[in-house]
């Protein structure tokens, strides 16, 4: 009975105090809707900073003065388990668990013509798993060197970028030269490239029938 | 408390709650327009808290399958998992869950045998391997087998899980009752 009463004028107490000052007020009423941001941040749609050059140039490309900030979508993988191929995810790496951001290249079933650092030229992914690369061959840490990845490790969607104003939009499949850029022009060659690159990543790939269901 | 404040109000005792029509109902939601929505709210925020504790801190799963088949039942178990863990700090003979590397969707249970350098051979059993081969497991991963090796799939069949997928360690058994207690580590290790 004493420890009830104690406890009640503790509560007492820091009612009062907590009353008294409407700052504190504000930062604790403020606090208790953490959990449903928190929850949104983890399974729905998160702001994170891209580092690194391993995606240039599609992220971080060396005319950009600023790191890239970026939108990822967790709804997609962690609920609805949509992996496409060509879709940019978030994993967390088998090397050392950090979050590293790449490109899906293959699925369950698919075979892929490997890139130098893999023992074998041509690898059939096994089920459950992707090869994931990036698009800076010669600066990422990918497939071609920890081979295929669970589906398990990847986190999230790249859906949209933020940031470096001249880039702003969602990523998904513009590739077509765009059509009002004038011929020749830096928008015009960049677009061809990527196109190019989208090619040369499609060829390497040879996409089973049965996955696509 | 205070919602069950207002519930009192709209229906006076529990005895009308009985005789409730969706009339009432609307009438309810109208006065309570404003409050409605707070509380619904909150409840979902507080939903999102027990959700977020267990997914990081500890939560009661259940444990079923023969895989694990003297240590667990096979027609399943109430235990207490402890998601707070750092995978690099298991130890051989821990029971962990973690992701199937086969199915994204699938949690599984099962015992860790090898840790990163360790040799381990590949199937002493011959099922999926033959029995001479070994293998040295990788840094950040993990080699995990069932203690029911025919009617197990685990690293026998799909190598070594990477840290990113482990999601938890069981520590205790809650149901059945009578052989509730924690789980001890089997491991002997012989010199």
């Amino acid at each position: 009975m004493k420890l009830l009463r104690g406890v009640r004028s503790a509560y007492a107490s820091c009612r009062a105090f907590v009353q008294k000052r409407p700052a504190v007020k504000f930062t604790l009423s403020a606090l208790v809707w953490l959990p449903l941001a928190s929850a949104v941040i983890e399974y729905g749609v998160s702001v994170k900073t891209v580092r690194g050059r391993s995606m240039q140039p599609t992220l971080n490309p060396d005319d950009s003065l600023w790191k890239d900030i970026v939108l990822f979508d967790t709804f997609a993988i962690k609920f609805r388990h949509d992996y496409k191929r060509g879709d940019i995810v978030a994993l967390k790496s088998p090397v050392d668990s950090k979050l590293i951001v790449k490109r899906i290249i293959a699925l369950e079933g698919d075979t892929v013509k490997t890139l130098p650092p893999y023992p074998d030229a041509e690898v059939c992914v096994p089920p459950g798993h992707a090869w994931v690369e990036g698009d800076e061959p010669f600066r990422t840490e990918d497939s071609n060197r920890f081979g295929p990845v669970p589906l398990g490790l990847i986190e999230s969607r790249l859906a949209y970028i933020l940031w470096p104003w001249d880039r702003i939009g969602p990523l998904g499949k513009p590739l077509i030269p765009r059509h009002d850029a004038v011929v020749g022009s830096p928008d015009w060659r960049r677009s061809k490239a990527e196109l190019e690159r989208e090619k040369r990543r499609q060829s390497r790939v040879t996409i089973a029938d049965s996955s696509s269901s | 408390m205070l919602f069950g404040r207002f519930a009192r109000q709209a229906i006076g005792s529990w005895k009308t709650l009985l005789s409730l029509r969706p009339r009432d109902v609307v009438h309810f939601c109208r006065v309570h327009r404003r409050s409605i929505g707070y509380w619904s709210l909150q409840t979902i925020n507080f939903a999102c808290f027990l959700h977020l504790f267990g997914e990081h801190v500890a939560t009661l799963s259940y444990v079923e399958g023969p895989s694990m088949m003297p240590t667990m039942s096979m027609n399943g178990e109430l235990t207490l998992e402890l998601k707070r863990i750092n995978p690099a700090e298991l130890k051989r003979g821990d029971l962990v869950t973690y992701i199937s590397p086969l199915d994204p969707t699938r949690r599984v249970c099962k015992r860790v045998t090898g840790l990163p350098g360790d040799v381990v051979c590949v199937d002493p059993t011959g099922q999926y391997a033959p029995s001479t081969e070994h293998v040295v497991i990788p840094r950040n991963h993990l080699w995990v087998t069932g203690d029911n090796l025919p009617y197990s799939r685990d690293s026998r069949m799909y190598g070594p899980v990477p840290f990113g997928l482990v999601k938890g360690k069981l520590y205790a058994r809650v149901l059945p009752w009578r052989d509730r207690g924690v789980f001890r580590n089997t491991f002997e290790y012989i010199d």
